[in-house]
């Protein structure tokens, strides 16, 4: 474990049954940097991302966060999760809450904070997503773009220390997709660790300090938006930006 | 908010629970004062020696011969008593578990029970005398052959008939109650019934449109009280001294004969026969009966449901072993014929336990256990119905299972259970009527206690019915207003 880190991943090895999806991945993520993971469906991006919270429990090898090795069964899980935020696909807010309950549960239910308190910090979080007037509303009333941004709002509640997207906005019509990525934006500006599951490029490009290239459960390539996006060394990654980028 | 509601509904459940754990606690006590309490099974439709008045009980002034033997015996040897009203069969079984202490139910004594049993000094002599319906041209049971005959199970009517089957050539039917057997004949399925002397005798002179074809009772034999084998021998002495005291100075003959002879017992003949009449003459024995079957459905329910979401919630655990013991007990009660487990609960245990299960329990015990298994599995299915997205979200934010469970899953899976719940809510109160085989006096046993003494089947069971579909209705429309407000 390497101090330098925030979270460090060592020969990370998953299958489901006899199809490998994750072939011994190594990625070390610094403090404060940004890294969007970029690659074909069914690459294992996602299943990687989920390794890192053990949403999906790996086969083999170390994933540290902060120090604790999540593989190991001495540490406790939902003490390490406090300090990881996930934004969903799908979102996933609770539906039999409203978006203030959404959001104070977790930092009530753990004793993070008091209920004044978690609704004080609700509302700086809402105000941070541009959607204070929502906070009474149900889940089901909001627009996907809306619900994404509650959901930001739901993670960064806990003051994560690291926050993993998958895909936030791949689920959402194209005139949601903006708002979303703008909230995210800020949230690299002022110095949050993200590690972003993304097929957007263009935010990639603008916002990762590092882009990965992931195919076949392998990283294939990893660099600066430049290196990979305009001098693409591997042949799998030209074909993949061939076919995203020139639509 | 959530929360709260199910707080207040824990609540409500635990102090449902404690009041009637309470009640259960205190009731035998009120029994238990210096004089010592004995528990008979008795017979519910076996006049003259039976006779339960409109509201179930023994109190009226003509409860039967062997009530009022009894009554006087305790008075006599000074103990207290408690009756069970069940089958005759239902007698004999309790009597082996030892629910109860002695059999008090025209039970004859014969060589084969002898060595099952223990018997008092017998106090009258019966035998087995065989009835046809009035117009029926029967006269001898040589005119039996091919045909069907009834005898009630257990009864030494029954075992005169197996013994003679071979000689006579009739197929045998076996029914519960004298009631339901004799009105087998009067509409024309058996041809000839195989009853008690007396029985009979006092159901023709009440109105049963039958006729004793039998010159000579057969195979008379003694009647005794039964107890169990070498146990109870201090009640065998008490009961024998109070016989011998009832003979000695002619009790018991004037007892006997006030049954058996002249119109003395002849009850409110010239009472209202129509639904109404019925339902105004029987309405403190049918309300009492509702009430069982009330109190039956909401404690069952409540006990079924706390069952139920812990078969739910193993069954949905990332445990083997949890989920394993969660659907080997659903598949095992939902296997089981709820009648079934209440034998098994009320008739079996005790021998295991080695003391009685109180009525009640038993028939709490048997919902919980049937409904409770459906219960479980509609749990587990309202769980797993909720997406995994909800899960996992709640995980990654650091909740732990139980909380993710409480908080997150479990009231989105209830709402999603609600319509199925509703239903087996209404399935139990239904299911509660099944507990009349043992004896419970809920409202379908109330029914069948009440034709006994009527022979109204026709009125008395339509007003049974209804009165379910009053309930049943009463219930869904509140469970739809529950519905709507969960909305």
């Amino acid at each position: 474990m390497d101090k330098r880190y925030k979270v460090q991943v060592k020969d990370l090895h998953k299958s489901y049954g006899s199809n490998e999806v994750l072939k011994g991945i190594n990625l070390n993520v610094k403090p404060n940097e940004v890294v969007c993971m970029i690659g074909p469906s069914g690459s294992g991006k996602s299943t990687f991302l989920r390794c890192i919270n053990k949403l999906e429990e790996p086969n083999s090898g170390h994933v540290y966060v902060d120090g604790y090795d999540i593989a190991d069964p001495q540490v406790d899980i939902n003490k390490v999760r406090q300090n990881i935020g996930m934004v969903f696909q799908h979102f996933n807010l609770f539906p039999n809450m409203t978006v203030l309950q959404n959001i104070t549960l977790a930092p009530v239910q753990l004793g993070k904070m008091s209920k004044e308190e978690a609704k004080k910090a609700a509302y700086h979080y809402l105000d941070l997503v541009g959607l204070r007037e929502k906070a009474d509303a149900n889940p089901s009333k909001l627009s996907g773009g809306q619900q994404q941004r509650v959901a930001i709002a739901r993670a960064l509640a806990m003051k994560p220390d690291v926050m993993l997207f998958d895909e936030p906005t791949s689920a959402l019509d194209p005139e949601m997709v903006g708002d979303v990525l703008e909230v995210m934006k800020n949230l690299a500006k002022q110095g949050m660790t993200m590690i972003v599951v993304t097929h957007e490029m263009g935010f990639a490009k603008q916002v990762a300090d590092r882009v990965v290239f992931f195919h076949d459960g392998d990283i294939r390539e990893q660099g600066t938006p430049e290196e990979v996006f305009d001098h693409p060394q591997h042949e799998d990654t030209k074909n993949f930006l061939d076919k995203v980028l020139n639509v | 908010m959530q929360s709260n509601h199910w707080k207040k509904f824990i609540t409500a459940c635990i102090a449902v629970l404690g009041i009637v754990i309470g009640w259960q606690l205190v009731e035998p006590q009120q029994a238990s004062a210096d004089e010592p309490t004995y528990t008979f099974a008795t017979n519910n439709t076996f006049e003259p020696f039976e006779i339960q008045d409109s509201k179930g009980g023994y109190s009226g002034k003509n409860p039967g011969i062997e009530i009022e033997i009894l009554k006087k015996i305790a008075k006599h040897e000074h103990f207290k008593y408690e009756l069970k009203p069940m089958s005759f069969n239902g007698d004999l079984q309790a009597l082996e578990s030892g629910q109860v202490d002695a059999v008090i139910a025209g039970m004859s004594v014969t060589d084969e029970r002898k060595q099952k049993y223990d018997f008092s000094t017998p106090y009258y002599t019966d035998g087995v005398m065989m009835a046809v319906a009035k117009n029926s041209k029967i006269t001898s049971m040589k005119q039996l052959k091919g045909k069907t005959v009834s005898a009630k199970s257990g009864t030494s009517a029954a075992l005169f008939l197996k013994k003679n089957q071979k000689k006579y050539g009739y197929k045998i039917k076996y029914f519960d109650s004298s009631n339901t057997m004799w009105n087998d004949v009067k509409i024309g399925n058996t041809a000839a019934t195989f009853d008690d002397g007396p029985v009979l005798q006092y159901g023709i002179k009440e109105g049963v449109p039958l006729k004793i074809v039998t010159k000579k009772p057969i195979d008379a034999q003694p009647v005794a009280v039964g107890f169990q084998k070498g146990k109870n021998l201090e009640l065998q002495k008490k009961i024998n001294d109070g016989i011998e005291w009832l003979n000695k100075t002619g009790q018991m003959k004037q007892i006997i004969d006030k049954y058996t002879k002249g119109n003395k017992t002849a009850k409110n003949s010239a009472a209202d026969r129509t639904i109404m009449g019925l339902l105004k003459t029987n309405r403190a024995a049918l309300l009492r009966g509702l009430w069982m079957t009330i109190e039956l459905t909401i404690v069952g329910i409540i006990f079924a449901m706390i069952f139920g979401i812990i078969l739910g919630v193993l069954g949905i655990m990332n445990n083997k072993l949890a989920k394993g013991v969660s659907s080997v007990l659903i598949y095992i009660f939902r296997g089981i014929p709820m009648i079934v487990l209440a034998f098994f609960i009320y008739m079996g245990l005790p021998n295991v336990l080695g003391h009685k299960v109180p009525l009640f329990l038993a028939g709490v015990l048997t919902l919980t256990f049937d409904e409770g298994a459906y219960i479980g599995a509609i749990v587990k299915g309202g769980f797993e119905a909720v997406d995994k997205g909800q899960w996992e979200a709640a995980r990654s934010l650091g909740l732990p299972y139980g909380k993710a469970l409480l908080q997150v899953i479990a009231p989105q899976g209830f709402k999603l259970m609600v319509p199925s719940l509703v239903n087996q809510f209404i399935i139990t109160l239904k299911d509660t009527s099944i507990l009349s085989a043992i004896g419970v006096m809920e409202l379908t046993q109330t029914g069948t206690v009440i034709i006994s003494q009527n022979m109204e089947g026709f009125k008395m069971w339509l007003i049974i019915g209804v009165i379910y579909i009053i309930i049943i209705t009463l219930l869904t429309w509140l469970s739809n207003y529950v519905q709507k407000r969960m909305a």
